[in-house]
Order: C-alpha cells, then structure tokens, then sequence
C-alpha cells in the first residue's frame, strides 16, 4: 500500500536521510526506531511533504499509487489530512490555542468535502472514539481547559476523521504520563489503519508494532518482523541499543554504545556506525548493503 | 468574560483617579500663582488675596483637588483664570479634531503595517522581504514632525497639490476638511506604520514556526491557507499591545504634528495653555490626554480577552 523506494532528504549539500526503501501493508503496523538526529522524524516528515524550509526530499514514495514525494504542494494538499495523517510529539503547542477543539476537528472534514453540519456531528462521535468522556463538552472546549493527553485524543480524532489509509505518529506518547501513554498506545493501535509509528523506545515499539525498521544516521541499519529484530538482533547497533535498554541487576553497569550520535553531516562513510562499533575492522569503509529477506540489516560483522 | 470586564474596569476608574491627583499634584507644586498672574506685578496683596478668594486657590490643596476631581467626574473642568471661559467646552471643541487626526493615522497605518509585515514574514528568506525589513528601520528613525515637513515639501511646496496646513471643519467643506488631513494623517501614520510593520513581521514569522500552523497543513491547508485562517488571529494578539501603546504615542505625537500643520486641536490647546500660562486648561487638557491613554489601554485588555480564550478564566 505504502511503497518508500530510495527516499533521500538533504538540507543543502548535507544528506540528512539515504535511501530508505521499505513497505507498509494495508493494516500493518510499522515501527520506525532510532535516536534522536538518526532521521526518523524527517522520513516521516517528508512523505507528508511537510519538511521544514530548505529541507528536501528525493526518491519516491506511493500510496496507493499516488506520489508523495516531488508533487506539487497542490496535489499534496488534497492527500494530507484524508490519505495520510500525522499525530506530532507535542499535543500542547500542536492545536491552535484560539479556537475550540471541535471547529478544529471539524475543520479537517469540511477542508476535504465534507458538509459543515455533517462535519460537526460527526467531530462529536471522533472524539467519542478516540475516548474522551462527554464529547460534546469537549468540542466545544479551548485546548487549554485539556490536558496532553486529552490534546493528544484530540490530534488522534483530527487524523482519523477522514478515514486515512496510512496514519503516522510521530513519538506521539514521550511527552505524556506513563498511565496515560499506555491508554494512548492502546488506542493508537486499535484504531490505527495501516501504522508508521516513529519513537525511540523500544518498549512502545514492542507493545504496538508488528515490524520494525532501525534507523542510524539517516539510514536505515537493520529491518524485519519485531519479535526476530528484538530476539535476534544482527546489526551491531541494533544489538547496542537493545542491550541499553535491558534492565540490568543493581551493582551491574548500565550497558551503553560507546561515543554518541554525531551531528548531521559528520557521520564517517561506509558504514555509518563505525566510529562507535566495536567490532569495527578495516572492511567497514565500504558501505554495507541493506541485505536479507524479511529480516534485513547492513552490517559487515553482524552479531549471532 | 464578564467578572474579566468588571475587573479591568475597575482598574480603569482606580488608575483614573491616581492619574488625577498626580496631574493635580504637578500643576500645584508649579511655581506661579494664578491670581498673581492675573493681576501682574503691582498688584496690591490685597487685591490677590480677594482675587485668590474667589478663584477658591486660597483653599487647602486637598479640597482644591476634591473640588476639580468632583467636577471632571460630572465633565465640569473649571472656569479658566486667565480667559474666564469655561475649560470642558474649549477642550470639547478640539479633542474631536485631535481625535480624527489620531485615528486616520493608526488606520494608515493598519492600512499599511499588517499587509506589509505580513508579506515581509512570508517573503522573509527573499530579498524583497529583506528590503522591507530595511525600509522599516529607516521610518523607524524618523520622527512624526520630520515626515511632516518632508510631505510638506513635496506635496504642498513642490507640487503644490494639497496645502501646507490649516484645518477646515467638517461640516463647512468635506473636500477641504479630507484635504487637510490628508498630509497630516500620512505624517503620523507613515511612521507608525514602519514601527508596526516591524511588528507584524515578527508576530508572523512567530505564528509560521508554531506547531499548529504544521498541524493546519496536516490537514490539508496550503501554506497560505493556514496563515490565514490560524496563524494571523494568533500574531495578533502581540501586534494588539504595540498597537495600544502606539496609540498612546500617537497622541503625543499629534501635539507636535497640530503645530506642524496649523491644525486647531488639543496640542494646539495644550501649547496654548502653557503660554498663557492657563493653569486649569493645561491641567484639564492633560487629564484629557490620560484618560485617553487609559482608555486605550483598557480597550486594548478588552480585545486581548476577546482574541485569547485563555485570559478570558476558564468556564
């Protein structure tokens, strides 16, 4: 359904994302990990060709036969919002403060088609499914009066409205409470219709998302059905990171990947990773391809 | 919404009456006693104190003021002591000029400010943008009376197409009245309008990061889209402020550009009054000026609340 074939973005001559490829089908769930600056937001970002000023994208991306990538903002215009949504990091500052929740709910109906009245009735039932208690207070509420998850309810009403084939959220849960993290991932995943779902928790990834894709400077490092990445990791850095998060006894030392994220455009060439691998030889230089059937990684020396 | 009213209200009457006495207080610690004044240097001190007597100064200053406060309240300014007319009509006359004079100007530059700043925000990575961000530094740096006679120069003297000054009423001659005004609303506007579309430029630009404008183009909203029906209501809220207090400097600015332009209105007044050394017009045309300026801002507050659901209090 989603078909992301050697997707680029680059601000000026810096190359911020290389060649991603990867696929959705309708109904998967899809996580994209990695830490912050790997590229991740801006692979997302720009299949909705709302990448900030002076940062562009090349390659392609299709959905449903439909380009993303290269079209005019005209075109892109009619997809955002009933094709494809998004679900950003911060529900705070993500809804317009001077108008009430519903007009912003209905908005998003009315932009594409849909009659004002039918809009408004049914931004009441959208914020009912996305479980907000008394929906009919709620639109007509300011985002003020709501709390962040509330708003982020909000935002996930305002990307279901139009029934799109892909919804995309952007580490939707970080800047909640644990509690209401859980209840919003929940819901994420039941509504979802088909999930690119971008965070750098491990945790979150494996509650919702059936494959995963691990991104490290700018490209992606290593792909395949979550439960074999997360068990069997064979990218160096995958193996890193998941060792990180692993709970270990008290007296042990936290594991950690040695050095840290370089800043864009000063990650060494062949295989990005080199400067922090140990396992690093020689043979790293050259840029290792993304290889394997279902479960894929691009590393001269993986792990297992 | 409406116990926000009430309280900015009482602000306004509590900020009126402090304002009063200040005023007062400035024009009783001048030196210079009006019946001495008006009796000149060899006057009998007999004779200033019957004077004194009568102008009610040989009162103790607290009743002074209770008395002249009392009145403003009921809109009686006093009697004047030198022209012995009554102060509220001769102010009455000219505050609705000063007030025209004012309000063409801030609506030049509205007129100019908002679409001009909002463009230079839009355009701001261009060179056209970038050049009215220059331009808008230099009308910065030029006073209301300097524009005055510039405009003068060029369109009275040079082309001789309005005239350099004079004001005629209204009611008398539109054309000539909208003649009159003309150069002098473009002298006070013109410089207001380079200060607020500084103004409008950044509010914009602000507005354009915010994340609410990225989530208007989620849904669908072009560029522009977007601006417009999120981000301008939302930079309006700073341009507001600045809005007010250049109001309040634009009625200064309207004394000195009455002068300029020979245009019969409260600085005009004002200027008079001290030359003649009218003590109650003077003290009941700054009083003027005041509640004006605190009107402003109250309305200014009023406007911020009907913009920001959130200064409104929560229901």
């Amino acid at each position: 359904m989603l078909k992301v074939d050697r997707l680029s973005v680059h601000a000026g001559p810096v190359e911020l994302v290389r060649e991603v490829s990867f696929g959705i089908a309708p109904g998967e769930r899809v996580g994209l990990i990695g830490e912050s600056g790997s590229g991740k937001s801006l692979t997302a970002l720009s299949l909705m060709g709302l990448l900030p000023e002076g940062v562009t994208a090349t390659g392609t991306a299709r959905l449903e036969g439909r380009d993303l990538v290269g079209v005019p903002e005209r075109r892109l215009k009619d997809l955002r919002g009933r094709r494809v949504s998004m679900v950003f990091q911060e529900p705070m500052t993500a809804l317009n403060p001077l108008m009430r929740v519903g007009a912003q709910v209905t908005e998003v109906m009315t932009l594409h088609g849909v009659p004002a009245a039918r809009a408004r009735e049914r931004a009441v039932e959208l914020l009912g499914r996305v479980r907000l208690p008394q929906p009919a207070q709620v639109a007509r509420a300011y985002p003020h009066q709501l709390s962040g998850g509330q708003r982020q309810r909000v935002m996930l009403a305002i990307a279901l409205a139009n029934e799109p084939d892909l919804l995309i959220c952007d580490e939707p849960t970080t800047a909640l409470d644990v509690t209401v993290q859980k209840q919003m991932l929940e819901l994420i995943a039941e509504v979802a219709p088909a999930l690119l779902f971008i965070t750098h928790d491990l945790a979150v990834v494996a509650s919702v998302c059936d494959r995963v894709l691990v991104m490290y400077g700018g490209r992606v490092v290593e792909s395949g059905p979550l439960r074999e990445v997360f068990a069997r990791p064979r990218h160096r850095y995958t193996e890193g990171l998941l060792a990180a998060s692993r709970l270990t006894p008290r007296g042990t030392r936290l594991a950690t990947i040695a050095g840290s994220v370089p800043p864009a455009g000063h990650f060494p060439g062949g295989c990005v990773f080199r400067n922090r691998c140990p396992h690093a030889t020689p043979a790293c230089e050259s840029e290792p391809a993304l290889t394997g059937d279902g479960h894929a990684f691009a590393c001269w020396h993986p792990h297992g | 919404m409406i116990l926000y009213l009430l309280k900015r209200l009482a602000v306004l009457l509590a900020s009126t009456a402090v304002a009063g006495a200040v005023v007062f207080a400035f024009m009783a610690v001048l030196p210079g006693d009006p019946a001495e004044i008006a009796l000149g240097v060899n006057a009998t001190p007999e004779a200033v104190a019957r004077l004194r007597a009568e102008f009610g100064t040989d009162r103790p200053p607290v009743v002074q003021f209770l008395d002249w406060f009392g009145g403003l309240l009921q809109g009686d300014f006093g009697t004047s002591y030198v022209t012995s007319s009554p102060v509220g009509e001769q102010i009455g006359d000219r505050l609705g000029v000063t007030a025209v004079l004012v309000a063409g100007g801030m609506l030049i530059a509205l007129l100019v400010a908002v679409p001009v700043g909002t463009f230079a925000a839009v355009h701001h990575r261009d060179p056209l943008g970038a050049a009215i961000s220059a331009a808008s530094q230099v009308g910065l740096a030029v006073p209301a009376f300097l524009a005055g006679i510039l405009l003068v120069f060029v369109f009275a003297v040079r082309a001789q197409a309005l005239p350099s000054g004079g004001y005629v009423p209204l009611a008398e001659d539109p054309a000539g009245w909208l003649r009159g005004l003309l150069l002098p609303w473009l002298s006070l506007g013109l410089v207001q309008a380079a200060v607020l579309t500084r103004y409008v430029r950044s509010a914009v630009l602000d507005v354009m990061r915010e994340d609410y404008l990225r989530t208007a183009r989620a849904k669908g909203r072009g560029r522009m889209g977007a601006l417009w029906r999120h981000g301008l209501r939302n930079a309006a809220v700073p341009v507001v402020t600045v809005l007010g207090l250049q109001l309040a400097t634009l009625l200064v600015g309207a004394v000195v550009v009455e002068r300029v332009f020979v245009i019969p209105g409260l600085g005009d007044l004002l200027l008079n009054g001290v030359a003649g050394r009218d003590l109650l017009l003077v003290q009941g045309v700054v009083m003027v000026l005041v509640v004006a300026v605190l009107l402003i801002n109250f309305v200014v507050d009023v406007c911020y609340a009907a913009l920001d659901p959130r200064l409104r209090g929560t229901r």
